[in-house]
């Protein structure tokens, strides 16, 4: 009776909640209100400290002697990209000893953006932080407590200058797929960083055993390469080909078809405020693709957004194509090496049916804070432009295989002849530059993309595993996915 | 017309949670109960029963009216009629502990209780009455505005005809109802009697059956989460403690280097829930798997769990299983430390088989015990097994492992759609309260603590 009674008590806590607090929820703080009263309580100490750094930066030459912490919070955390960026943070800091940069790192872009936002309505947000490129209408979107947004416009901040601290801009030398796929009314918003698409990657010894010299680059190429695969005697394991169970697969198709994601030219003339997932071309794509997995040839790891599982297949030598982020071009090839097999990197296989349109680029940016003092924001600016200074974004492209983010580290990497040596480095960057600038191979903007993605990806593991209707099935997903779409406008459309 | 049902259900419900022996109590509980519906119903601005409303957000409403109506008609029970109506007397002797009086003065309890009280409410209330405020919103964590949802966050969980919400759950309490009411009527020792009793877990059966058909089967739905938590909850409790019993029961011989094996079994405890996915993984994952690759050596298919349903929910429940083991063995060994040794003996002595004695000495003196891990692996089953699940799944195939926990922080933190998860929390945190309520229920004066 006694534990029935305490449990009442909280039951009757919660009803008179209910009752008492209807009336505050108009203002548009709701979410953060909790937050924000407790962790000012909390944090009181730290808030006066920040306070006091941006009245010192506030206040100009005085400022010179203290350093300026510059946060940057990035979402990565294995130990070469977060080692590259706590590498250049460290070179930056001593050629500008005014500045420390302080770079975070987080399990994913996910925790970043919540964590940037929690800080952003406590005061003490980070300078630079990582995004990825299918939240960026949501980064864009976002305000703060107060109805501010939470980010500026990179392009506004540089205001045209050509050096900041005397760091050369780099921001007009940005590879075009990129600009092209970042750019919103003219404006940068954010300073491109990590970017990929996806590309195949064959087992050339196997490919040649089955009398193949060039890896296929059409799905009915893919088809035949496989007939001619599995039928060898000792034919991979598992299957011919694999690739993650990720929305983004989807959507490279869809541009390859010229097919768009959502309304308003993907999202690009005006908000989206219509998903199209049960588009002919959506349709034929899920179709090739459950045919491919009925004929045993496409390989399903069973688990959804699975890149440990399909890269450990090719690794293995399970499968004989693997079609994947070109982010991983370095790590795929040399251990193709390691396990004694040879890795060619080719273009995304299209559909030659329909005339290519191009692929899109995947990854993410760095986006700077809003409300900065004049000194963090230059701060912050220079470290940006010199984290992907020619030098740097060479290197970053030579450890990990994003490709080199500006023109000029193209061109770098191609006098010192690293191409040459390393033909699939160069695969990512080529087929994005064959892409059109039409909005369907630009790529899309859309509120809720993860979630969206997650309809897909759901849709795609039911037509896989339970071998449904491809199109019914989509059309299912099509009314989720709309949901998704209505519930985000609802709440930041105009 | 919803507003008047609700306050009628409101009165109704009070009246009887009050207890109806007199027409002063029973109106007085009513009263208590309108106050209740109203609160509830005025709080959520009477949306539920707006144009706009899907009829089953009214089926909802009223039900929520209705619960809030027995809560305060209980609470006011509880705060005024406790010496009164004589129904007090616990399981814990309660007048020895009232006795007992503070010289420093009636707030001084008070102050002893703070730190814990404090730490409650700052921790545990104020975040379930926020996920509660939550649960009828569209929300998300930086987002300009607030959507106001009423009850659809719950109702788009349920199937869209009204009658069906309505009467498939109040059938299934009248057939529990009815049942208990046969259990006490039937004069002891007859055959009725027996069969009442035997009967009686028909009721919870019924309870499930009719949830089932009360949540929408169709995509996106519910039912399916349902199912998958009842199926991995049910086995991972049910496995465990059997194993974990077992096992207790054959390493508390006395046997050469028995410590040795009691500390290797209790290892797995040690282990996150991650971590067992991740083992997990490694032995049965089709691709690299140990058991796969041993397979193939001896020339065997190895299904691989991630394509079949009952394959990977068996897995999860495994995984699970052996992760509670070493916890259940520790306790369970505990136990049997507490069982009469001269009630054994006397027993041996009087000719009873070891099965006898397990099954009639030792199984009762276990009781407390069996209740404790009963709902300590029940907690498990529902709250921890996310990172299991994330480790060897991620729901696949097709939904068929996403438990209820699992789906909750894919839409309320993967998607970061707050309200729509707050709701599901909520369904779940009701179906915890339901279940605990039932297991006190069900070992009132069943599970002895020793003693007197």
């Amino acid at each position: 009776m006694r534990r029935l009674l305490a449990l009442l008590f909280a039951l009757m806590l919660i009803a008179a909640a209910c009752g008492s607090d209807d009336d505050s929820d108009d203002a548009g703080d709701d979410t953060g209100e909790d937050t924000t009263t407790e962790e000012t309580a909390a944090d009181d100490g730290a808030e006066d400290d920040a306070a006091d750094e941006g009245d010192a930066a506030d206040e100009g030459d005085e400022a010179a002697a203290e350093t300026e912490t510059i946060q940057m919070w990035i979402g990565f955390a294995d130990e070469a990209r977060v080692g590259f960026s706590e590498d250049r943070a460290a070179a930056f800091n001593a050629a500008h000893p005014e500045y420390n940069v302080e770079v975070t790192s987080f399990d994913s872009y996910n925790t970043v953006f919540e964590q940037a936002q929690l800080a952003i309505d406590e005061g003490n947000p980070p300078e630079i932080i990582h995004f990825f490129e299918a939240a960026t209408q949501e980064a864009l979107d976002a305000v703060d407590s107060d109805g501010n947004p939470i980010f500026a416009s990179v392009t506004e901040a540089t205001a045209g200058r050509d050096e900041i601290l005397g760091e050369p801009v780099v921001l007009d030398d940005v590879v075009s797929a990129a600009t092209n796929y970042y750019t919103i009314d003219g404006e940068l918003y954010s300073m491109p960083w990590n970017t990929s698409s996806t590309v195949m990657f064959s087992n050339m010894d196997i490919l040649s055993e089955a009398g193949i010299s060039e890896p296929p680059t059409t799905w009915a190429g893919v088809e035949e390469a496989c007939a001619a695969i599995m039928a060898l005697p000792d034919a991979p394991s598992q299957g011919c080909i694999t690739w993650p169970n990720h929305g983004w697969f989807y959507e490279q198709s869809l541009g390859q078809m010229g097919a768009d994601l959502v309304n308003n030219d993907n999202g690009r003339s005006g908000r989206a405020t219509e998903i199209i997932l049960n588009s002919p071309e959506a349709v034929e794509y899920m179709q090739w693709w459950s045919d491919l997995n009925q004929s045993g040839d496409y390989v399903y790891t069973g688990v959804q957004r699975d890149w440990d599982g399909t890269s450990a297949a090719f690794l293995a030598q399970n499968v004989a194509m693997l079609i994947y982020s070109s982010s991983d071009t370095t790590v795929l090839t040399e251990g193709g090496v390691e396990n004694g097999f040879d890795v060619s990197a080719s273009p995304m296989p299209y559909n030659q049916d329909i005339d290519y349109e191009g692929n899109l680029i995947g990854g993410a940016t760095l986006w700077l804070a809003n409300g900065l003092s004049e000194a963090e924001q230059d701060g912050a600016l220079a470290f940006l432009n010199f984290f992907s200074n020619p030098e740097n974004a060479a290197e970053w492209h030579k450890v990990t295989g994003y490709i080199p983010i500006t023109n000029s580290a193209v061109s770098l990497l191609e006098e010192e002849g690293w191409y040459e040596e390393n033909p699939n480095s160069l695969v990512a960057s080529t087929q994005l530059n064959a892409a059109a600038a039409t909005p369907a191979a630009t790529g899309a903007f859309v509120g809720n993309f993860v979630a969206i993605r997650d309809v897909v990806t759901a849709a795609i593991e039911d037509i896989l595993v339970n071998n449904v209707d491809v199109a019914e099935r989509m059309a299912t997903a099509q009314d989720e996915a709309q949901q998704q779409l209505d519930d985000y406008n609802e709440l930041y459309g105009e | 017309m919803g507003i008047v049902l609700g306050l009628i259900i409101g009165a109704v419900v009070g009246g009887l949670a009050y207890g109806y022996r007199t027409v002063g109590q029973a109106a007085f509980g009513a009263v208590a109960g309108v106050a209740g519906s109203a609160a509830i119903m005025a709080g959520l601005g009477f949306c539920m029963f707006a144009d706009d409303a899907e009829s089953t957000e009214g089926v909802l409403g009223l039900a929520l009216a209705g619960a809030v109506g027995w809560m305060f008609a209980a609470g006011a029970r509880a705060a005024f009629a406790q010496s009164g109506d004589g129904d007090g007397g616990g399981g814990f002797g309660e007048s020895e502990i009232r006795t007992g009086a503070y010289r420093l003065g009636w707030w001084w309890p008070w102050v002893l209780l703070s730190p814990t009280l404090i730490i409650l409410i700052f921790f545990l209330y104020w975040p379930a009455i926020q996920t509660f405020r939550l649960s009828t919103k569209l929300t998300r964590l930086g987002a300009p505005r607030v959507g106001e949802r009423c009850l659809a966050n719950f109702s788009e969980l349920l199937v869209t005809d009204p009658a069906l919400v309505a009467a498939l759950p109040l059938a299934a309490i009248g057939v529990i109802w009815g049942m208990a009411l046969w259990n006490n009527r039937a004069a002891p020792g007859t055959v009725a009697a027996a069969i009442a009793r035997a009967l009686q877990p028909l009721g919870i059966v019924v309870l499930l059956l009719a949830l089932y058909f009360v949540f929408e089967g169709d995509n996106g739905g519910f039912r399916q989460i349902y199912v998958n938590t009842l199926i991995v909850s049910v086995g991972t409790v049910a496995l465990s403690m059997i194993f974990g019993l077992a096992l207790a029961y054959l390493t508390f011989r006395r046997v050469r280097g028995i410590t040795v094996y009691r500390t290797l079994l209790i290892w797995p405890y040690a282990i996150s829930p991650p971590i067992a996915g991740i083992l997990f993984f490694m032995i049965f994952n089709a691709t690299g798997g140990i058991l796969a690759a041993l397979a193939e050596r001896w020339g065997f298919d190895f299904p691989d769990y991630t394509q079949d349903a009952s394959l990977a929910r068996f897995t999860i429940i495994l995984a699970s299983v052996w992760k509670l083991l070493g916890y259940n063995l520790l306790f369970f060994l505990a136990g049997l430390q507490t069982v009469p040794r001269d009630q054994i003996e006397a027993a041996a002595i009087d000719g009873a088989n070891a099965w006898n004695r397990f099954r009639l000495i030792v199984l009762p003196a276990l009781g407390p015990i069996s209740f404790f891990l009963l709902i300590t692996n029940l907690t498990y089953s529902f709250f921890d097994v996310y990172g299991t699940i994330d480790f060897l799944t991620r729901g696949a195939p097709a939904g068929a492992t996403s438990v209820a926990i699992y789906e909750i922080i894919r839409v309320g933190v993967d998607n970061g759609d707050l309200g729509r998860g707050a709701a599901q929390s909520v369904v779940l945190f009701l179906a915890v309260i339901a279940l605990t309520a039932w297991q006190f229920k069900q070992s009132e004066g069943r599970i002895s603590y020793g003693g007197a």
